[in-house]
Formats: structure tokens, sequence, C-alpha cells
């Protein structure tokens, strides 16, 4: 069954930063220098390909744009400058807007003035309502405490509910992935044990993100340092989210330390800052191929962060000095930031931190499952007609 | 076999390792000085390299020898030069022979011994062949000075400018009504998007108004007779079919040119195409018959939204002509930013088995095509991606389906206009052409040169020169470059005014001819005369070219083939099966 | 010992004797039994040449053109064309096998089809043994 292409389709992407996809010539030199491609991921390539032909259905169910890290060797060995890093990059800002059924993905990385605008407006709102939550129930100088102005409880629920309409957000896109790579559309019947028996690899991703360790394989460097920053980065404000979701109270006591959270706080927020400080400074002076192209989401994450981290140490620092007026200042600001921050999470190139080790862990199912079907264990279907 | 006093010298050459490695020279030196006749025989690392030239000529001035023999590489590689050293040293350059013990001994035995024994029996053939050499000498005659171009198209018109601006007569022939060729078909040309019109009307502005050249439109070659320096043409005009009002013209020349170009391949015979069925599917020819009337349509006057263009139409397939026609990719890129520039929101696909991208500013070329967003789209070499008419629902007229191999996928690709990229085939005329001027074609029509690699506008016929696409298919540059090269090679010629004419010809001893005219039928050039009076034969030396089919076929024995007489082989013959 | 042919190898200059070279700088082997004699056409190729061949000790004869269409001198092989197999049926008359004398086209691109042939040439030769009319006639060089 032939399969139409769709010329527009490279159009469209333009928007999402796929500018030069339109150069390649398939040399395939790309492919060759990927450390992760293997027999059944041929990318950065395969994508391309798929994407120069305007395969909308091909490239919905692709997993390949998720087993990237974007250390950028495909683009420094490309001949003709066709970018295949950034492109894996927009193919990914893509996909989540595909994923994300409320369309706002979509908004977001055609028009970084809209998000921008959101994330202002969000700001505000949060603002305004906490100023009033406030002031309506609270002392602007207490910070814990009875008459606290942001009491620790509340603050509590509210990240709870955060955290809930994100993560169904977040889980929403995460099923329609599936469905459209592995699921109801998939040419490969997967056996359900071999979810079970490669789940361990889900926060091994997660948590580790080895693979990009090993995108460095000429390195002469001991350590690969982009995979630490982002390392770093990450485990930062998981941790912080972490501690913030279930320990708020503990880190709105004081001003005496709770040790036994705080530790974890500062380790988290020097990770944090380090990590974003290390990340700016490269998209601000393209020292790597992989920060030639900043996106503005790129910047919107984080510039964000930066200021949360900010205003989290500063608040930090302001309570436990008794400063509690600025101390509940600098918190408001904080939240103004946090908000928008969060909320942005599965409508972002955010999103990939849940959607990139999924990719990862469907891509180890669905090897697998290749594997045994072309060793003739499976049961056949039918072969796609190959040249 | 009589034996002959003569002072016989032989060398026979190491190459280095190249023949020591496998044949024991030593005892081939020792074996041929043994033999009746040789009166040096000498082993040496490079025959062919200065010093040992100088052994050669050294040794004839000394010695007094009076043939020399070396065995060596093939006589393909170095007859000339050692025929040239015998002629340093003052001895007729005819008076020596060569034995193949490298490429066909050394270089093909893995047994030395018998590579070796048959290292012997070589060199003692040719020693005993070149006993009954004879000095010749070459003839020297007078050239005209006039050329015949046959084709006014790009190549033709640039032949006939070179010569005429170097003071000397051209006759320019053209069957058509107008100079210019094919090129004259077409609007722009690539990769630098030049107008053809522009390339082409400053030259027959030159050519029309040029005292030295004689333009003769709407004629044709009737015969051609003569040798090199001396042919004489007739011509006749095509427009006429009674012979009575045929205008027949006569004119001497030294040499000849042959431009007659080629055309295009007929796209119906590839049948999944649809050429000729489906309106909107067009060749080359006919877009450019668009572009230059300024407006690209479909059938029905719409602009187009999808356009397709389809590489290698008749070319590289084993059903049609397995060559490639050379200037179909870049020619399809040109089209694409042509359209591109003159619609700038059609969507384009170029289907292609591969990119030849081979010359000057072509990949830069092809990339600003990839910047424009075409949709490359690779077929494999043999498959045929079908074009059928689209339904009532689709937004285009046509539907490709093609194997696509850089995904991997069979597709479907809309189109609006196909534009079919026909190769380049030998024009229908090329055989009577290649018959009147002696000239050979190759398998698939083309005119054959004098070497592929060092002889490229000459041909095996003296005073017959090639050049253009009726050699093989190539771009503008090329042709150009050949048909200036044929001038020059013939403003060489004409600087020296008079024509060495090869010593190895037929000769036939009237005494022994009995008249029986068997042999004046079978010469392919026309060289052999029959004197009424005398009632013999006679060959002219100067036509004959030395492939011996008449002194093979005298039954009276009575044509000597110079340098490859009867006893000379036969002595050979002996010699190499000692 | 097992027999050693002779072979003469008539080879055209132009298309046959090029291929030979080109099997000769392709380094493609082929056995030393053939010896080789030029002649600028095989139109040359006098039916005396192979008689001879055969009397001064030849097993086989090997006469090699161009192909059909592609002589250098244009006809020339046209007329070996219908030479040899002429020659081929008197000497058959004359008791010496078919095998013994070949005719075949070689284009100066065919060195390993030059190898190939000599290859067969030879081993068809050595299956037929001695040709005898060096025996008969007792000229065997070798064995002087």
């Amino acid at each position: 069954m032939a399969i139409r292409v769709n010329p527009k389709i490279i159009d469209d992407l333009e928007g999402y930063g796929a500018e030069d996809v339109q150069l390649c010539y398939h040399c395939g030199n790309c492919s060759a220098v990927c450390p992760h491609a293997d027999e059944f991921n041929v990318f950065p390539r395969r994508p391309m390909r798929y994407l120069q032909m305007g395969l909308e259905r091909k490239l919905e169910t692709s997993l390949e744009p998720w087993l990237c890290y974007y250390c950028g060797q495909c683009s420094d060995q490309c001949p003709r400058g066709a970018e295949p890093g950034e492109t894996m990059m927009s193919l990914r800002r893509w996909l989540i807007s595909r994923y994300d059924i409320t369309g706002i993905a979509r908004l977001f990385f055609k028009s970084t003035k809209v998000e921008l605008a959101a994330v202002i407006i969000v700001a505000l709102l949060t603002g305004i309502f906490f100023l009033g939550f406030g002031f309506w129930q609270g002392d602007i100088n207490a910070y814990d405490g009875s008459n606290a102005f942001l009491p620790s409880s509340f603050i509590h629920n509210f990240d709870l509910a955060l955290g809930f309409l994100v993560a169904l957000f977040i889980g929403l896109s995460a099923f329609r992935f599936w469905w459209f790579s592995m699921g109801g559309k998939s040419a490969v019947p997967i056996p359900w044990w071999l979810y079970i028996k490669k789940i361990y690899l889900l926060p091994w991703h997660f948590f580790t993100q080895k693979r990009f360790a090993d995108c460095e394989k000429e390195t002469t460097r001991r350590i690969y340092l982009p995979w630490l920053a982002h390392l770093g980065l990450m485990l930062g404000y998981v941790t912080m989210l972490f501690i913030v979701m279930v320990f708020v109270k503990q880190l709105q006591a004081g001003p005496e330390i709770n040790w036994s959270v705080h530790v974890f706080g500062y380790l988290a927020s020097l990770g944090l800052l380090i990590g974003a400080v290390y990340m700016l400074r490269g998209r601000l002076k393209k020292n790597r191929t992989q920060y030639q192209r900043s996106h503005g989401s790129d910047w919107i994450f984080l510039v964000l962060l930066f200021i949360i981290a900010l205003t989290g140490v500063t608040q930090h620092i302001l309570h436990r000095s008794g400063l509690l007026l600025a101390a509940n200042i600098v918190y408001i600001v904080h939240l103004m930031v946090v908000v928008p921050w969060l909320l942005r999470m599965p409508f972002t190139k955010w999103a990939h931190m849940f959607l990139r080790p999924l990719g990862m862990y469907f891509s180890a199912v669905r090897n697998e499952a290749l594997a045994r079907q072309k060793s003739g264990i499976e049961t056949t279907v039918p072969a796609r007609k190959v040249a | 076999m009589e034996s002959r006093e003569c002072k016989i010298g032989v060398y026979i050459c190491n190459c280095g390792t190249n023949i020591a490695k496998v044949v024991d020279c030593e005892a081939v030196r020792e074996y041929i000085s043994e033999l009746p006749q040789v009166a040096i025989a000498r082993t040496y690392k490079y025959m062919c390299s200065n010093p040992g030239q100088e052994l050669i000529i050294q040794d004839i001035k000394e010695q007094g020898l009076d043939r020399v023999v070396v065995a060596a590489c093939s006589p393909r590689m170095h007859e000339r030069t050692f025929r040239a050293a015998l002629q340093t040293a003052g001895l007729n350059p005819y008076m020596f022979e060569m034995a193949n013990i490298r490429e066909q001994c050394s270089w093909v035995h893995d047994d030395p011994q018998a590579a070796t024994e048959k290292a012997k029996a070589l060199t003692q053939a040719a020693v005993l062949r070149v006993a009954y050499h004879e000095a010749l000498e070459q003839m020297m005659v007078d050239m005209c000075p006039n050329t015949l171009v046959i084709g006014a198209g790009i190549a033709g018109l640039t032949a006939a400018l070179e010569l005429a601006d170097a003071g000397q007569k051209v006759y320019l022939l053209d069957k058509q009504d107008h100079l210019g060729g094919n090129l004259a078909r077409v609007d722009l040309t690539a990769p630098y998007l030049d107008s053809a019109r522009d390339l082409l009307t400053e030259r027959i502005t030159r050519v029309k108004t040029s005292d030295n050249i004689e333009l003769l439109l709407n004629s044709r070659l009737q015969e051609l007779k003569g040798y090199v320096g001396n042919f004489s043409a007739t011509l006749v005009s095509v427009d006429s079919d009674d012979p009575e009002e045929n205008k027949a013209q006569k004119i001497e020349v030294g040499n000849v040119i042959v431009c007659t170009g080629y055309k295009e391949f007929p796209a119906e015979r590839v049948t999944h195409f649809g050429y000729g069925k489906l309106p909107n599917v067009i060749t080359s020819f006919d877009f450019e018959k668009m572009l230059r009337a300024g407006r690209i349509e479909c059938k029905d006057g719409e602009i187009p939204n999808y356009v397709a263009i389809i590489h290698c139409v008749g070319s590289r397939s084993p059903e049609y002509h397995g060559y490639c026609s050379r200037v179909c990719c870049m020619t399809a890129l040109k089209y694409v930013h042509e359209i591109k520039s003159a619609i700038p929101s059609c969507y384009v696909s170029d289907l292609y088995i591969d990119m030849h991208a081979f010359g000057k500013g072509h990949e830069d070329f092809y990339r600003r095509t990839s910047e424009v967003k075409t949709m490359f789209l690779m077929f494999g070499k043999g498959d045929h991606p079908i074009i059928r008419s689209a339904g009532p629902k689709d937004d285009c007229q046509m539907l490709i389906e093609v194997n696509e191999q850089l995904s991997g996928e069979v597709i479907e690709i809309p189109a609006d206009l196909v534009i079919l990229m026909v190769g380049m085939e030998a024009r229908e005329d090329a055989t009577e052409t290649a018959r009147l001027v002696n000239i050979s074609q190759d398998k698939d029509g083309w005119f054959i040169e004098s070497h592929p690699k060092l002889d490229p506008v000459a041909t095996t016929t003296d005073g017959i020169y090639i050049a253009g696409t009726c050699v093989a298919p190539k771009d503008i540059p090329d042709t150009v470059a050949q048909a200036r090269a044929a001038a020059g090679r013939i403003l060489a010629k004409i600087a020296k005014g008079k024509i060495a004419v090869d010593a190895i010809y037929a000769e036939i001893n009237e005494d022994a001819c009995s008249g029986c005219r068997i042999c004046n039928e079978l010469c392919p050039y026309s060289a052999i005369e029959f004197d009424d009076e005398k009632k013999r034969s006679h060959v002219l030396s100067v036509m004959c070219k030395a492939c011996g089919a008449c002194v093979a076929a005298c039954p009276s024995g009575a044509i000597k083939g110079r340098h490859f007489t009867d006893q000379q082989m036969f002595a050979q013959i002996e010699g190499v099966l000692r | 010992m097992s027999f050693e042919p002779r072979i003469l190898g008539i080879l055209c200059n132009w298309c046959s004797y090029a291929g030979a070279d080109l099997a000769g700088t392709s380094r493609i082997h082929y056995p030393p039994n053939i010896r080789v004699i030029r002649v600028m056409c095989s139109a040359r190729v006098d039916p005396t040449f192979v008689v001879k061949a055969l009397v001064s000790g030849a097993d086989g004869v090997l006469i090699c053109g161009c192909h059909p269409g592609d002589c250098h001198y244009s006809e020339g092989n046209y007329k070996t064309m219908r030479r040899i197999p002429l020659l081929k049926k008197v000497l058959t008359d004359l008791g010496v096998e078919d095998d013994r004398v070949r005719l075949e086209w070689i284009s100066a691109s065919e060195g390993q089809r030059f190898a190939d042939i000599v290859k067969d040439m030879t081993e068809r030769i050595r299956a037929l043994g001695p040709s005898r009319i060096s025996a008969e006639l007792d000229v065997d060089p070798r064995e002087k």
C-alpha cells in the first residue's frame, strides 16, 4: 500500500526549528557516527527522511527522536550542514505537540511570544492570587506559624493540586505516545510480559541518563560534561520538587534548619544552579554543537529555572536571617515563577523528562520484540515492502 | 627458408622485476645469442629508458647492426619509442621487431620454466621475422587547407569559427534550415542559468558574416572520396527528392569534422510513463518549449501545484540504453530552479537514481536546489516509477508510485505536470554518416574515437575528426572543448603543409597479377584501382590502410603486404613453435 | 608427463591483441601453451598461415579478431568470418579435428574472456592429444 508524500510537512516543521533538513542528501554519516543508532533504529537519517517526504504517520509513530540526547556529533559530521541533531530536537518538539491533545504545545512552540505571554499572565494571576490570599488570612511579616502569610499546609495542598494537574496532562501525553508508537498503530505485536521484563529501564534512564554519558565515545576528558550538567540539573530540580511537595512544612518551619531535609535541598540547589549556569553559558557562547541553535522554549525553561533557584535560595537566606517581610515577598515572586514553570511542563520541551525515558524503555521492548520476530519465535506479521 | 646475412641486435628487458621475476632473462639471452645472425644479445633493466635506448643506438653505431629486436612489453606500448631510437642511430625504423614477453608472458604465467621457454620462443620468432624486414619510407603529400564541418550545432559553429578566425576556409554543412542544432531548442543552461540564445547568437552572427565560412544549409553529404589532405566531397540539397533538381556541389577539402549531434530518446517507448497518453506527461524538450514561450502550464492552461521530474528516461536501463546521458541530472535541477522562480508556491519533486553532479559548479548547484525545498526521491536502477491518473477526490492530476530507496517505503507522489528527462541517443542517420566518411560506430551508435583517453577527437580514419555529442553524450563545455580541439589539430596539420602517409601498405606485383579483380571489391577503402589498359589491378598506396584483406585473398599471391609479408609471417610462425 | 599442447594464436592488433594485453595488465593468468603473433587485421590471416602452423608443430591455432561491426578496417572480420569456416571444412576433410582451429571475436576490453578462451582451448586440445599432422610429418620441434 503506497503512502502519499506530504511536501507541506517540512514547511510546518520549520516553525519547530528544523530549518536545514532539506539539505540532507542521505550520505548516512550521521547514523554511522551516532553512538546509539542500531540495526532497528537507524537515526538520525530515517526520521530525517520521513520528514523530508512528509510521511506524517511514520513520524508520529516513531520512537527514534526519543533515543537521542543531542550530543551533536551527527551535526558535526554532516557534510551538507543539514543539522541532524537540531532536526531531531525539532522532531521532539513536534511530537510533544502531537501527543498533547490540548493544542497548547503547538501554540507555544510555534510562537515564543505566545508562550512568554502565557507565562507572564499565569505569573501575574498567581501573584495576585497569593497576595490576595496572604493578606486575607495572614500577616505579611509572618513566615510560618498560625498566621503565616503563606502557610505551609496550604502551600502543600496547592502543590499537590498543581502536581496532579500536571501529572494528568503529562500522563495523557504519555499514553498517546504509547498508543502511537507501540499500541494500536504499531506494526509489531508486543507480548505484554516484555513490558514487565524491561520495566527496570524506566527508573534507570530517568535517574542516570547513562546513555547520554555513552554519547561521548571519543572523549579526551574522562567525564562528558553536558551529561553531568544535565544530570545535575535534572536531579536537582526533581529532588527540589519532591522536597517541596512532601516536606514543605519542614522547609518553612524555622528559623532553625531541619538538617535532614535541608541538606538535600542544598545539594539540589547547588546542582540546579551549576547545571543551569553551565547550560545558559553554553547557549550564550554557543560553545558546543548542541548549543548552537536555541529555540525560545530552550531559553524560557532555563531562565525560569534559574530565577526559581535564585529566589528559592534568597528566600531561604532571608528567612533564616529573620528578614521575614523580604522573605515573604521573595516567596511570592518564587511562586509566581514556579507555577507557570510547572504548568507548562506537559506542553513544552520539558515533557522530555518523562517522554525520553519512556521512549528508551519502549524502544528496548520493541527491539526485543523485533529480534524475536526476526529469529522466528513470534508469529509473523505482514512484512514491510523493502526495495 | 633461406637464411639471410644480417647483424641482429637482441635486447631482453627485465622491466625491473615485471619480467625478471618470472622469466629467466639471462637464460633467454644465452639461448638467443646462439642463433645464427644474432650479432649481440643483451639484457637490461629498463630498455625504454634513456640509457636503455642509448644502448641500442651505441650498438648500432659500433657493431654495425642492421636490425634490432627488443623482447619486452607489448609493441602497442613502446614500438614507437624504439623505432624512434633506430631512426636516431641512422637506421630505418622498420628494421625493428618486438617480442611481447610481459603482457603476454611474465604477467600471465606463474610457472617460471614454462614462461622462460615461451619467452625464448617469442624472441626467436621476432629474430627470424626481423631478418625479412625491409627498409620502408614514408611518403609526403600536399594538403588542402579547406575543411568541411558537418553539422552546425554548437560544436560545428565553434569548430568553424576557430578555423575561420585562423584564416582558413570552412564549408559548414547542416541538414536543417537554421543554425544552432539542439541547443537552439533550449532556454537556459545549467548550472549558471545562462541563456542558450545568448550563447548561440554571437556565434551565429559571426558565422553568417565571416568571409571564410561558406554556409550550406538544407544540405547533406552525398559522397566523400579521397584521403587525408585530399578529400573530394559531393554535397546535395535536402529539399528536393528529384535528383535532377538536387543541386550537387563538389568541394575540395583536406579534413572533415563530424559534429552531427544527437537526437532525444523517444519517451513513448517507456510505456509505464504514459507519454502520449497522459496529457500532462511531457519530455524535457517539450518543457524547454514551454520555458521559451514564457509560461509553465498544464494542458488545460492551469498553473501546476505539483511538478515531478523523472531522471534517466531511456538511459541506464538494460531495456533501452545502458549508458548515462550525462546532462539530464543538471538539466533537471535547472528545471527546478526555473519552476520555483516562476511559481514559488509550486511543490517540486525530483525522482532520480543517482545524482550525477560531476562538473564544475554542479555540487553547489545541487545544494542550492536542496535549499529551495525540492523533494528528492531515489528509485532503483531498473525499477519503474508508475504514473497513473489521480482520482476525483485528489488535489492533483496524477499520482506516481515509487519504490523509494532512501526510506525503503513504497510512496505515492502528487503531480500535475510530469517532466521526463529523456536521454540522448544516436541519430538515425548516424550510420549513413559513418559509412560516408568511413568511421565506425560503437554498439550504442556513437562514433568511435581513435583512442578513448588519449585521442578523443580523431578517428582511425586519417583526416576525419569527430566532436560533440555524436561521439557520446556530453554537456556544452565538453562539446566546445572537443570542437576546438579538432579545429586545433587541423590547424596544426595545415601549418605543416604536407601530410606523411604511412609506409605500411599493400603493393601489387603487376607481373604476377592475373587481372581477376577479386581484390577490387574487397578493399573497404576503395584503394584498389583496375587499369583497363594494362588489365592489371593497382593499389593507391596513399589510401591503403594495410588491413591485409587483399593480400590474403589474392589467388596469384601477387599482393605483398608491406611489413606483413608472407615470408615474415611464416618465419615468425616457425620461430614461435620451436 | 602429460601432453602439453602447443597453440599458435594469431591476433589482430586493434581488438584482440589489445584484449590479450589487457589480460596481462590485469594479471589474469592462463596456460602458457599459447604463443601469439600479431597481424593488423584478422583479414590478413591467409589460410596458409594456419596450415603452416599445423605443419610446423602446432597442435591448435586460435584466430582472433574484432567483433563483427567493430572492425578497425570496417569489414575485415567479415572476410575472416567466411574464410576460416571454409578452411575448417577443408581441414576436417583432411582429418584435422574441428577443435584444433578456432575463430573467436575478442574486443579490447575482454581480457578475462581471452584468458578463458585460451584455458578452454588448451584443455580441449590436451584431451584431443598431439596433432597427427606433425606426428606424421615428423616435424615436432620438441623432438629435435
